[in-house]
């Protein structure tokens, strides 16, 4: 009996704490929905009257500026968070497979090549905004994609280096010695053999580059200022200085930015923790 | 950066960049503001990575166990996945000073709506709530799979001696958890160091400087006010060193050497 109650309460502690921290993005979500007149009211609106898409398509009243956070004002945002995002993930991923195989396999560098690595991930990001932001007007590099990708790519590879070494360490060396019985060579037997048993492990890599890309906000700050190149968190402070902010609008744009991330975390959640936590936990 | 930071470079004027010896870093310490970002980083650390910790852990042992674990554990991943400008602005929504459910919500306890943003302390708790509501996640998740890592045959002979409740956790659960909470402390407090999204997105380091951090102020006098990159790169430097001991503190914790089955290749 004792013991049921204490399950019950443990069930109902538990529940609430998750409805706490689930309430902000809960929020974010139903205001992206609200009509207009029920981003401002008192009290709150849990429940939107009807659901609205005008948040999205910027087709609401233009009180509050609504046409300048429309989809058409997000699109060009979007598309460089996409692209940025993206590439960064991709070559990011290529590289560091290279790299992470060389070190799993000839222990090249030793502790402190590895260790070095790891340490890009963690060194924090205005320390190098500032002279970036020196270099890049000098090269004229500012306000492009290219801009972005750059300084991304070095934390991103550093991190998947990190995690790729940790599953190609997994990956028994015999598999690898009967495919040089087979004739194959040192970058067949990687290509063939290695990359694929790795696959959870590069798709990971993929992911967890994509998603610290996509969130990037400082960097993102400094080195671009326009539409050119800017990226969806950065519009998102840009329009949220005033005293009565388009909640709507921005909340839409807000889900936007959050919902890709929030899907490919909960999908590679097993991956990403390993990731997280430099390969603390398994 | 190294270099900028003994110079006066300043993007505003011209003639500026002359070299200038150890003068922004004497500049450093005698600015208040400075101080004061310094000063609140160094509580974030204090105040919100233990509360983190503390409520991370006790989640993880709340949440095993119980029918729906799993479903539980993915929803919670959510908040410290969100990019941080996304959760400051939703955060932004909730502080809201007239239409906010925060203030709603305490107002059925009798209290009077709070300025949240308008008042030193209930920016800065505000800040500390963000930050809290972000990351206490992560802590839980690391503990949530530590715990499941544990050795079952010696938490089994605790069992078997006796042990149970209280005495399990400390005297068998926690020392074998201790490792992995020192990394997963570590971890919170480089990137505590870095606090800077959050800043931006909700309180612009006001009111006055009172939730300004180390991050952001670098970025205020080196970027967005005055352009005054050799003071900027100066604050930066002093961050750096400080996150550089940090992480080879954290380095040696995690014990490179043997993660990597290094020492077996040199041995």
């Amino acid at each position: 009996m004792k013991k049921k109650i204490t399950y019950v309460i443990r069930y109902i502690v538990a529940v609430s704490s998750l409805i706490i921290f689930l309430f902000p993005i809960y929020w974010i979500f139903i205001t992206a929905f609200k009509p207009e007149p029920e981003w401002f009211s008192m009290p709150p609106i849990f429940w939107p009257s009807k659901f609205t898409l005008s948040n999205f398509l910027g087709t609401g009243s233009s009180t509050f500026g609504t046409t300048t956070t429309s989809i058409a004002g997000i699109l060009p945002f979007l598309r460089n968070s996409i692209v940025i995002a993206t590439i960064t993930s991709l070559v990011s991923t290529f590289i560091a497979a290279f790299a992470a195989y060389s070190i799993s396999r000839t222990k090249i560098g030793g502790t402190k090549l590895a260790g070095w690595f790891i340490s890009m991930r963690l060194l924090p990001p205005i320390a190098s905004a500032i002279p970036l932001y020196v270099i890049f007007s000098k090269i004229k590099l500012l306000n492009t994609w290219l801009a972005l990708i750059l300084p991304y790519l070095v934390p991103a590879t550093a991190l998947s280096i990190w995690l790729l070494i940790s599953f190609f360490n997994e990956i028994p060396q015999e598999i690898e010695e009967a495919a040089y019985i087979d004739g194959a060579s040192r970058v067949k037997s990687f290509i063939y053999v290695v990359l694929p048993l790795s696959a959870p492990g590069l798709a990971a890599a993929a992911i967890l580059a994509f998603i610290q890309s996509w969130g990037e906000f400082l960097l993102a700050l400094i080195l671009t200022n326009n539409a050119s190149a800017q990226t969806l968190p950065v519009y998102l402070g840009r329009y949220i200085t005033g005293w009565r902010v388009a909640w709507g609008p921005l909340s839409a744009a807000g889900l936007v930015t959050m919902l890709p991330v929030i899907i490919f975390a909960l999908i590679f959640q097993r991956y990403l923790i390993r990731g997280l936590t430099l390969g603390a936990v398994k | 950066m190294i270099y900028t930071s003994f110079t006066n470079l300043d993007l505003s004027k011209t003639g500026t960049g002359k070299f200038i010896g150890v003068g922004n870093y004497i500049e450093i310490f005698q600015d208040p503001l400075a101080r004061s970002s310094i000063g609140f980083t160094v509580m974030l650390v204090l105040i919100a990575v233990p509360t983190e910790m503390l409520l991370g852990l006790g989640l993880s042992y709340l949440i095993r166990g119980l029918s729906g674990e799993k479903i539980m554990r993915s929803l919670l991943l959510i908040p410290m996945m969100v990019p941080a400008a996304v959760g400051g602005f939703g955060w932004k929504m909730l502080y809201n000073f007239m239409f906010g459910p925060i203030n709603y919500f305490l107002s059925f306890f009798g209290i009077q709506p709070i300025t949240w943003f308008g008042k030193a302390n209930y920016a800065q708790s505000a800040i500390l709530i963000i930050d809290i509501w972000q990351w206490t996640p992560f802590v839980f998740l690391i503990m949530y799979a530590a715990l499941q890592a544990l050795p079952r045959d010696i938490i089994d002979a605790g069992k078997v001696d006796g042990a149970n409740g209280w005495k399990l956790f400390l005297h068998i659960e926690l020392p074998l958890l201790k490792p992995i909470l020192y990394v997963t402390l570590l971890l919170r407090v480089i990137d505590v160091l870095k606090t800077f999204d959050i800043i931006y997105m909700t309180t612009y380091g006001g009111p006055g400087s009172a939730t300004s951090t180390w991050s952001f102020y670098a970025y205020k006098v080196g970027v967005s006010y005055g352009w005054n990159i050799g003071y900027g790169s100066a604050l930066s430097v002093i961050l750096l060193i400080v996150s550089i001991l940090l992480v080879n503190t954290l380095m040696k914790l995690l014990n490179i050497g043997k993660e990597l089955g290094l020492s077996k290749a040199e041995g």
